[in-house]
């Protein structure tokens, strides 16, 4: 609400009547037609706009579509246009100065329709003795509609009250007669927040972030469920959007579900039976591989801007072959990925899951570690992965093979995702400096591997595009230099290997390991 | 921000008609809108209902100590404010003489509305003056309604004079348009066919003469406002406005460009 622009609450079972009454005693009242509005709220799956504060709305009024980009609590516009295009990606956006920070917020995800709200709105002018409104009031009466949930229902009426330019001093005299005599306040709750609070959403509950909150004496099965259910409800959520293919996030998303939980599986040793492990590791791994090849074309078409810039100006349109030739074969990979997301191996899969997963733990157990509390289960996995890690990267040389390499990543990426499921065991501050840490260590390992996979991927696709007529001579030599420049990087990341490990392993940082895991350490301190 | 005037050295040619229902058809089509009613007799300002008083008067407003800003008044219609008339623009020539540059103070009062508004429309008194030279000067586009009489021939030409006799405004954007025709009359036909010969940049679109313009004065409001689109007139002045929008895409002079 800014100064000249005021909404208040009007309570179910207020006498409107009796509002137009008080205010025909001051003065004419002209009223308009009742028209209808229909807000439609978008934002991306992962509440991006709502979590920096904004408001995206579509308004359609008539015939006319208005995008409106607002802060939360505050219907006074940032900006305004007329709507020529459905929203989606931030390259649908209209394109200006003002919608650059909204494509900012929107990333690589796609704005999705939260709900609507529909309002009937009746206008009252206020007129003076030449009949010429001085402010304007608009009841709104709203419901909204959650069409994906199948919800609808009423939510507060709202009364609105507009000044005209150069009439404010009767603006004041109107609203101290809404406020003081009327006895109306004003809204305090946004109608996006209400409408989703009537709808029983909540907002931003949707992250792919991890954010437990452990209790170090719980059991280390029981807290691990915990975990892996988490995960679960993740990768479920993530399924309706990775069918219909949204955006290339749901499917990402779903995917490091799936590697957190057979991480979380294999790396939370002895707390579950063998069996449930052997057995889940590989259904898990069963959705890694199939969710595998449409996660590697989106990962060639999100890159391929970045990958055209790479080359002299005038080889770039040689590339477009290329993307074509993703887009034509990416139907095919999705219409694949559907299917297993289809398939009974895959509902049972989950649901046998889930059912595990709610189960209660036995009382006793004869597995090692399924009753011992989960910091002390912590500390030794985190601390016999980390000297693993240390081990592995300090065996390094410059001539080691490249399954060296991956054998390291694959050690660091457990490593983290072993501090990232426990780190509300720890003290929050260091425990994200050694995530931070890792992640240095690990872009540059994914590097690596990365680039050498993605230059041998480019090179079988340039074979299967020669192969089907695809390729001209002139796109086929662009991919070569492609190919070139990947393993170019490849090799650098190599180099630079040694001194980021070099960062890893410092006196500091292996005094901060020790301190928070190794916990003879910690309990010769008497910590 | 583009201000387009509505200008002719003769009165009762429909200068405040079309200032005021161009100005209607630019806020409706959603262009934020200013229409600055600078005659005296303030024929605009009672169309929207507005009470024909600068706070301050010309003085204040010319010597530039009262913002624009806080004279303008909201009409009735979205995105379209008026800044209304005060009987006291009769002596604004004489205000304006006394500023360092007497031809470009409307120029320079306006620059700073750019923020807020896409158009500004100026309704200009009848007669040639020193308020005159600054809205030529302050303009991008200077609409002349003419009725298609002999008369209105002579004044076009002694604007054109003027015109090409000052620095700076030889290459202003004229757009005369025929207004108020009655195309009963053979005069008036003949002077419509012979008149664009001789002005090229003459616009396309005529206004016909129509007791439902006089009505403005009973419903005080804009044309289209009351008149649908189906109505001849509403439609001549859409398409009259259509015109002004492409014809001053090419304007030469740019003088207040915000």
């Amino acid at each position: 609400m800014n100064e000249f622009n005021q909404a208040y609450l009007v309570p179910d079972g207020t006498d409107l009547q009796g509002i137009k009454d008080a205010l025909e005693a001051r003065c004419r009242i002209g009223e308009d037609e009742p028209r209808h509005l229909l807000r439609r709220f978008h934002d991306t799956f992962d509440w991006s706009l709502y979590l920096a504060g904004g408001v995206l709305e579509e308004r359609i009024d008539g015939h006319h579509r208005v995008m409106m980009w607002r802060d939360l609590n505050d219907e006074v516009p940032i900006f305004a246009c007329e709507l020529e295009r459905d929203l989606g990606f931030a390259a649908d956006l209209p394109p200006g100065p003002d919608t650059e920070r909204l494509a900012r917020l929107l990333g690589i995800r796609r704005l999705l329709p939260l709900l609507d709200v529909h309002s009937r709105i009746l206008t009252w002018r206020l007129l003076n003795e030449d009949d010429k409104t001085i402010a304007r009031l608009e009841l709104e009466q709203n419901r909204y509609d959650d069409k994906a949930r199948e919800r609808q229902g009423p939510i507060s009426t709202r009364l609105r009250l507009h000044a005209v330019k150069g009439y404010e001093a009767d603006f004041r005299d109107t609203a101290r007669l809404l406020n003081e005599e009327l006895g109306l306040s004003l809204v305090r709750t946004d109608l996006l927040l209400e409408a989703l609070a009537s709808a029983g959403r909540k907002p931003g509950d949707y992250s792919s972030q991890l954010n437990f909150r452990l209790d170090p004496d719980r059991r280390a099965d029981a807290t691990t469920k915990e975990i892996l259910l988490h995960l679960l409800n993740t990768i479920e959520v993530n399924v309706p959007g990775t069918r219909e293919n949204l955006d290339s996030e749901f499917l990402h998303d779903l995917r490091v579900a799936v590697r957190r939980t057979r991480s979380a599986l294999t790396q939370i040793k002895d707390v579950f039976a063998p069996d449930v492990v052997e057995q889940y590791k590989d259904a898990f791994g069963w959705i890694g591989e199939f969710t595998g090849p449409v996660r590697d074309l989106d990962v060639y078409l999100l890159d391929f801007n970045a990958y055209q810039a790479c080359l002299p100006e005038p080889l770039r349109p040689h590339l477009e072959p290329l993307r074509d030739f993703i887009h034509a074969h990416y139907g095919e990979e999705q219409k694949n990925l559907v299917e297993h997301l289809d398939s009974k191996r895959f509902r049972d899969l989950l649901r046998d899951w889930r059912a595990f997963l709610e189960a209660s733990v036995p009382e006793s157990s004869v597995v090692p570690n399924a009753m011992r509390p989960v910091l002390a289960v912590a500390d030794d996995r985190i601390w016999t992965l980390y000297r693993r890690v240390r081990k592995e990267g300090r065996a390094m040389t410059p001539a080691s093979p490249a399954e060296d390499m991956h054998e390291l990543r694959k050690s660091c990426k457990k490593l983290r995702y072993l501090i990232e499921f426990f780190d509300s065991l720890y003290p929050k501050h260091e425990v994200r400096q050694l995530v931070k840490l890792l992640k240095v260590l690990l872009d540059n390992l994914g590097n690596f591997q990365d680039l050498a996979v993605q230059a041998d991927h480019l090179r079988q696709i340039a074979q299967r595009m020669r192969d089907e007529d695809r390729a001209s001579t002139d796109t086929l030599l662009t991919m070569g230099i492609l190919v070139g420049d990947l393993l170019e990087h490849q090799h650098r990341a190599r180099e630079e290997f040694a001194h980021i490990f070099a960062g890893f392993d410092s006196d500091e940082h292996q005094g901060l390991f020790k301190s928070l895991f190794d916990s003879q350490k910690r309990q010769g301190k008497g910590e | 921000m583009k201000i387009i005037a509505s200008y002719n050295i003769k009165g009762g040619v429909g200068k405040t008609a079309t200032a005021v229902n161009i100005a209607y058809l630019s806020a409706r089509e959603g262009y934020r809108t200013l229409i600055w009613d600078l005659d005296p007799q303030g024929a605009a300002t009672y169309y929207f209902r507005v009470k024909p008083k600068v706070k301050g008067g010309t003085k204040a407003l010319v010597s530039g100590h009262q913002d624009l800003d806080d004279l303008v008044k909201g009409t009735d219609f979205e995105r379209l404010d008026l800044l209304p008339a005060d009987f006291s623009y009769r002596n604004m020539d004489l205000l304006l003489e006394d500023n360092k540059r007497p031809t470009k103070q409307l120029q320079k009062l306006l620059a700073p509305m750019a923020i807020a508004y896409d158009y500004v429309f100026l309704d200009c008194p009848p007669s040639i003056s020193l308020v005159s030279e600054n809205v030529f000067r302050a303009s991008h586009a200077l609409l002349v309604p003419m009725i298609p009489t002999t008369l209105s021939a002579r004044t076009l030409a002694q604007l054109v004079d003027f015109l090409e006799g000052h620095d700076g405004l030889g290459k202003t954007n004229l757009m005369p348009f025929f207004s108020m025709v009655d195309r009963r009359k053979h005069l008036h036909l003949h002077l419509m066919e012979s008149l664009p010969q001789s002005f090229p940049s003459f616009l396309k679109t005529s206004i016909p003469y129509a007791t439902e313009v006089e009505r403005m004065g009973i419903t005080r409001m804009p044309l289209p406002a009351y008149a649908p689109s189906s109505n001849p007139v509403t439609k001549a002045y859409e398409a009259l406005w259509q015109e002004i929008k492409a014809g001053i895409k090419g304007s030469a002079i740019w003088a207040t460009e915000g």
